[in-house]
């Protein structure tokens, strides 16, 4: 459960912040670029609808100049009589609808002697063309000094009067086009008056103020001081000024811009209302009356678009990513169940039950595979320890024959001590430690008739199953032969010849054969390729090897010739019979204990028990050997010679 | 035990190293039948390097010999020392295979 | 005086004055303020112009009922050109009006008993403006330059300042506007600090593109604003004389203790007198009337018109002829609460 719960978790993790990532930037990217695209296209855009606008108000201006332009340079040409005066301001206005009012106004004494000041003005009130003697209505102020006058007439050249409303109060925007006009006499030019024409701006400002851009975005006009002429906040105008807004919100930098616009610039800015919003701004100049107007686009909902596209998009992409986890999830789950039902099963298979159903895989991916494989593994595992339990059965079979046949073996050999109570000439003891289950060494002792006793230590070659089967026809062979034939050269030649019939493998037994007059303690001894015994005499300090003839090994020549020997026991001398079982015990380090060792410790050993004797030597042997495994049986026998007079005596 | 031949004319010279016991004797027996079976009947078992020999050593020696014995065959031994000479003295076996004190003396007397 | 950027009429006043008249009635807080207990006194007064924080304390005594609690139903006349005040005065069309210290002397000189009731503006504040790129920057440098002048009253100061120094100019007779100095018509103009001033830097123009010579400065220190009444309605009724002065007084203390509320008022005035109104210009204007009515070096000397400015102007004047003589000092003013 806690894999599966870390493939799907990491899964998920790296999946979903790769592509989350990856979603992230080019979010971002698509975002960044379309900011830039739509910047650029609205800065065409500005510019576009800026000029456009600035041109509809041009060529409205641009017509009324002409117009009062062809007056002025008709006054200029012809000297006009007063009634041609008044037909030719009375046809100005009727023909050319644009103009609200037209007059002329004269230099003190300009165009008559006799009066001062001269300015007929007509103007249309209620669909009629009005006239009205501007020196007459303006009492307090003479026209003269009035800015629409004295200022072309100051510069000698056209103006258009800052904005004004109108005289009626009907908070109509009004501006006049003022156009100097001249006398030449004796060579010089005199002012000789200013020909005007008003007109009104409302369609002008009502056409820009119903400019709408985006949702709040608008258009605006200003006047060369900088005066809101249009604007959608209706009570700025003719009320504020760039540069009062400017103070308003201590803004230097929107005062700057205001200066571009009064300088007559155009440009493309972004600057931070009132509010905090950023805008863009495009502004340009209408060049004939050094007026701006200027097209302002919120940032906001200009971008309000792309923010809205991407919005939706990261919404889609985090539905997507969403979509994408519990793909991930479900796959990672699809992945990780059947490996989790191997787990499950590994586990009982683990604790010994091979008999657990493995999941069925439908797939063919890798978990399919692993499956298959464990399929196999675990018929391959079911097979192998069937063959082990069958393999450990027969062992165990074997093994068990192998103890019977340990105990036959043992059961062949006398082991019962004192094996002849009776009789107090010598002492007997002897001992077999096979190194397998069944040993190929043996020993056996027997009386051929009252005073002589037969004893004997063989070692058949190898170890195990054959030497034991060997061990037994030739133990057999020794007792039965011995018994009949009394002499131990003729005991040897007569075994040898039989085992030597039929003998292709070549087995053999060394054999050391005696026999003691328990009378005398003569010892009548042949020898068939066995080692040589020890005699612990009790006249000399160190027990010593009997040197003796080999004699080949019994059983695989016949008619070897075997010699016999003496030597005689005295009263408390011993005789130690061993295999070299004994000699060739090995330590770890592969060292033999040898046959110094061997006499060294007969020499040291307890002496008076044979049986003490025996078992210390066998525990001088495993000490030797320090736990490395035996390797050959070790068989020894041991006769003490304790006199005739001893069975007298006790007799 | 490890076990070289070679061939001088027509005797085989068997050099046994190391030991020669209950667990190498199997092998010692294999290698012999072997060389029967390709008509080897010349032996000349080189005992120098030999530093044990047990009783299963002995029986295998002595069976092999025998083996080659029925094939009109002959095996001696060369360079027998030592704790094998021991044993073979001590088991009778010295009077069973002619022995030579080199594998070059006894390739002479086989041969001669 | 002149308004905000205004191109406007003329002969049309009494409409307007009716218009202002209807509306003062109609004004339910006005009628609040100005209850109408039988022991009001009726009184009328004139401003130099139309409604601007020039005349924010009495605007602001007028909406916050400060005149109504001196016991006075006061009408505030609407001005504009064309409205001469002391004329007003003379005809008796109005009771209180306000006057530069110039014109009372004049028109005291020709005959009309005109007495300062309170000195408002304690100093001049009129400037003359050339730019920097003309190359005029010292009062000398004006010499043959054609310069904007105001026509009337107005012109007294600058040509008394032109005349003691010696310095001839063209005079180009301006109007309410700065636009002939903006398009370069004239090459000085002639301004007030607290009105033509603010109106070019709010018409683009940088202060650092600007030289300036205040007239106060270079000697000419005639006094501007003060309360002017008849010598007939001080001695028909000093206590209401007494009232208004106060008033006016309390109504100037709470505009400058409230500059954010009084705008509030001046601006609404402006709106009713559908006169362009710019909270900023407005703004600068009543910060410029706190400086130039509350002089830091007495603050106890609210309202009243130092002997040594009105000797030096009433000598000034004399010297260019404006004048014949100018009364004494002691019958021109009217000290503070006589009537009590």
């Amino acid at each position: 459960m806690q894999g599966s719960k870390s493939i799907a978790t990491k899964l998920i993790l790296v999946i979903t912040l790769c592509s989350a990532l990856i979603f992230a930037v080019t979010l971002g990217y698509n975002y960044y670029q379309s900011r830039l695209v739509l910047e650029k296209e609205l800065e065409k855009n500005a510019r576009n609808l800026a000029m456009s606008l600035a041109n509809r108000v041009e060529r409205e201006l641009v017509s009324v100049s002409k117009v009062t332009d062809g007056v002025a340079r008709s006054l200029e040409t012809a000297n006009y009589s007063e009634t041609q005066l008044h037909s030719l301001l009375q046809a100005t206005l009727a023909n050319n609808q644009e103009i609200y009012g037209a007059g002329v106004a004269y230099e003190p004494y300009a165009f008559r002697r006799t009066s001062r000041l001269f300015a007929p003005f007509y103007f249309r009130k209620n669909g009629k063309i009005n006239l009205i003697p501007l020196e007459a209505s303006y009492t307090d102020l003479p026209y003269v000094y009035w800015d629409w006058y004295q200022i072309p007439g100051e510069l000698g050249k056209a103006e258009w009067s800052e904005p004004y409303f109108d005289e009626g109060g009907g908070n109509i925007l009004m501006s006049t086009c003022s156009i100097p006009f001249y006398e030449a006499s004796g060579g010089v030019r005199h002012l000789k008056g200013v020909v005007k024409a008003d007109i009104t701006l409302a369609s002008l400002t009502e056409l820009i103020s119903s400019v709408k851009i985006l949702k709040t975005g608008y258009a605006a006009l200003f006047s060369r001081n900088g005066m809101i002429l249009a604007h959608p906040v209706k009570e700025s105008i003719m009320n504020e000024t760039f540069f009062s807004m400017a103070e308003s919100r201590h803004d230097n930098a929107l005062r700057q811009l205001g200066k571009k616009m009064v300088r007559g610039e155009s440009g493309f800015v972004l600057y931070k209302s009132e509010g905090g919003t950023r805008n863009w701004m495009y502004y340009a100049p209408i060049r004939s009356t050094g007026w701006t107007l200027a097209v302002v686009f919120p940032e906001d909902e200009l971008l309000e678009n792309v923010r809205k596209l991407s919005l939706t998009m990261a919404a889609m992409g985090l539905g997507g990513i969403f979509l994408l986890s519990i793909a991930v999830i479900y796959i990672a789950r699809s992945v990780t169940k059947p490996l989790r039902s191997l787990v499950a099963v590994t586990e009982v298979i683990a604790s010994g039950n091979f008999d657990v159903e493995l999941p069925s895989t439908r797939s063919s991916d890798e978990v399919g595979a692993l499956t298959n494989s464990f399929r196999f593994m675990i018929t391959s595992l079911k097979e192998y320890i069937r063959n082990l339990t069958e393999t450990t059965a027969a062992k165990e079979r074997i093994q068990s024959e192998l103890k019977v046949a340990t105990d036959i073996q043992a059961s062949l050999l006398p082991r019962l001590f004192p094996a002849f109570p009776a009789r107090s000439e010598f002492d007997v003891y002897a001992s077999m430690d096979p190194a397998k289950e069944v040993g190929g060494d043996f020993y056996d002792f027997f009386f051929i008739d009252e005073h002589h006793l037969c004893f004997l230590i063989a070692d058949v070659a190898d170890k195990g199953v054959p030497a034991a089967l060997y061990m037994m026809v030739a133990k057999t062979l020794l007792k039965s032969e011995g018994q009949r034939l009394g002499e131990p050269e003729l005991i040897l030649s007569c075994v040898n010849n039989i085992l030597a019939a039929d003998n292709d493998s070549c087995m053999f037994a060394t054999v050391f054969c005696a026999i003691l007059d328990t009378r005398s303690g003569e010892v009548r001894f042949a020898n068939a390729g066995h080692n040589p015994p020890v005699i612990i005499a009790m006249d000399s300090q160190k027990p010593q090897y009997l040197a003796l003839k080999a004699g080949f090994v019994l059983g695989p020549i016949a008619d070897s010739v075997y010699n016999a020997e003496r030597l005689t026991l005295k009263q408390g001398d011993t005789i130690f019979l061993y295999t070299d079982g004994v000699t060739e015990a090995k330590n770890p380090e592969e060292q033999l204990y040898g046959e110094n060792l061997l006499l060294q410790a007969l020499q040291d050993a307890p002496k008076g028990n044979l049986a003490d004797l025996i078992h210390c030597i066998r525990s001088e042997v495993n000490r030797h050997a320090n736990g490395a495994p035996q390797s050959d049986d070790i068989t020894m026998l041991a006769i003490t010679y304790r006199g005739a007079g001893a069975a007298i005596k006790e007799n | 035990m490890n076990i070289e031949t070679s061939k001088e004319s027509t005797t085989m010279v068997v050099k046994v190293t190391g030991r020669l016991d209950a667990v190498t004797s199997s092998e010692y027996e294999q290698k012999f039948n072997a060389l029967i079976a390709d008509g080897e009947t010349m032996f000349i078992v080189d005992l120098e390097n030999l530093v044990y020999i047990s009783s299963a050593g002995l029986r295998a020696l002595l069976a092999t010999a025998k083996r080659i014995k029925g094939k009109k065959g002959l095996v001696s031994l060369a360079n027998i020392g030592g704790s094998v000479k021991e044993v073979f003295d001590i088991s009778g076996f010295g009077s069973i295979f002619p022995m030579y004190n080199s594998v070059a003396s006894a390739l002479t007397a086989v041969t001669g | 005086m002149n308004g905000f950027p205004d191109n406007k009429k003329r002969g049309k006043q009494p409409w307007f004055i009716l218009l202002l008249f209807l509306f003062l009635v109609a004004q339910p807080s006005c009628t609040l303020s100005a209850s109408p207990s039988p022991r009001l006194k009726k009184a009328s007064f004139l401003p130099l112009w139309t409604p601007q924080s020039q005349f924010a304390g009495y605007y602001v005594a007028f909406d916050k009922g400060i005149y109504s609690r001196h016991g006075i139903d006061l009408t505030i006349v609407k001005g504009g050109p064309g409205l001469s005040p002391a004329e007003a005065l003379r005809n008796g069309e109005v009771d209180f009006a306000v006057l530069w210290l110039t014109t009372a002397l004049q028109h005291r000189d020709t005959g009309t008993q005109l007495v300062n009731l309170s000195q408002i503006i304690q100093r001049s504040s009129m400037m003359l403006i050339s730019r920097k790129s003309s190359g005029i920057r010292r009062l000398e440098d004006m010499n043959g330059k054609r310069v904007g002048l105001w026509g009337g009253d107005l012109s007294i100061p600058p040509r008394t300042l032109f005349s003691s120094r010696g310095i001839r100019v063209r005079e180009v007779l301006q109007s309410g506007t700065v636009n002939l100095f903006l398009r370069g018509g004239v090459d000085v103009t002639s301004a007030m600090w607290y009105n033509e001033y603010h109106v070019l830097l709010n018409s683009g123009v940088d202060r650092d593109e600007l030289n300036t010579v205040f007239l106060q400065d270079e000697g000419v220190t005639f006094p501007e604003d003060g309360l002017y009444a008849l010598e007939n309605t001080v001695q028909k009724d000093p206590l209401l004389v007494d009232a208004f002065v106060n008033a006016s007084r309390e109504g100037w203390q709470y505009a400058f203790a409230h500059p954010e509320e009084a705008l509030d008022i001046i601006i609404k005035y402006m709106r009713q007198a559908q006169v362009p109104a710019n909270r900023m210009h407005q703004k600068w204007m009543l910060e410029r009337m706190r400086d130039l009515i509350l002089p830091c070096k007495n603050p106890a000397a609210f309202g009243t018109l130092d002997k040594q400015d009105y000797e030096a102007a009433g000598r000034a004047m004399q010297h260019e002829g404006l004048i014949q003589g100018y009364p004494d000092y002691s019958t021109f003013i009217r000290r503070h609460n006589a009537g009590k």
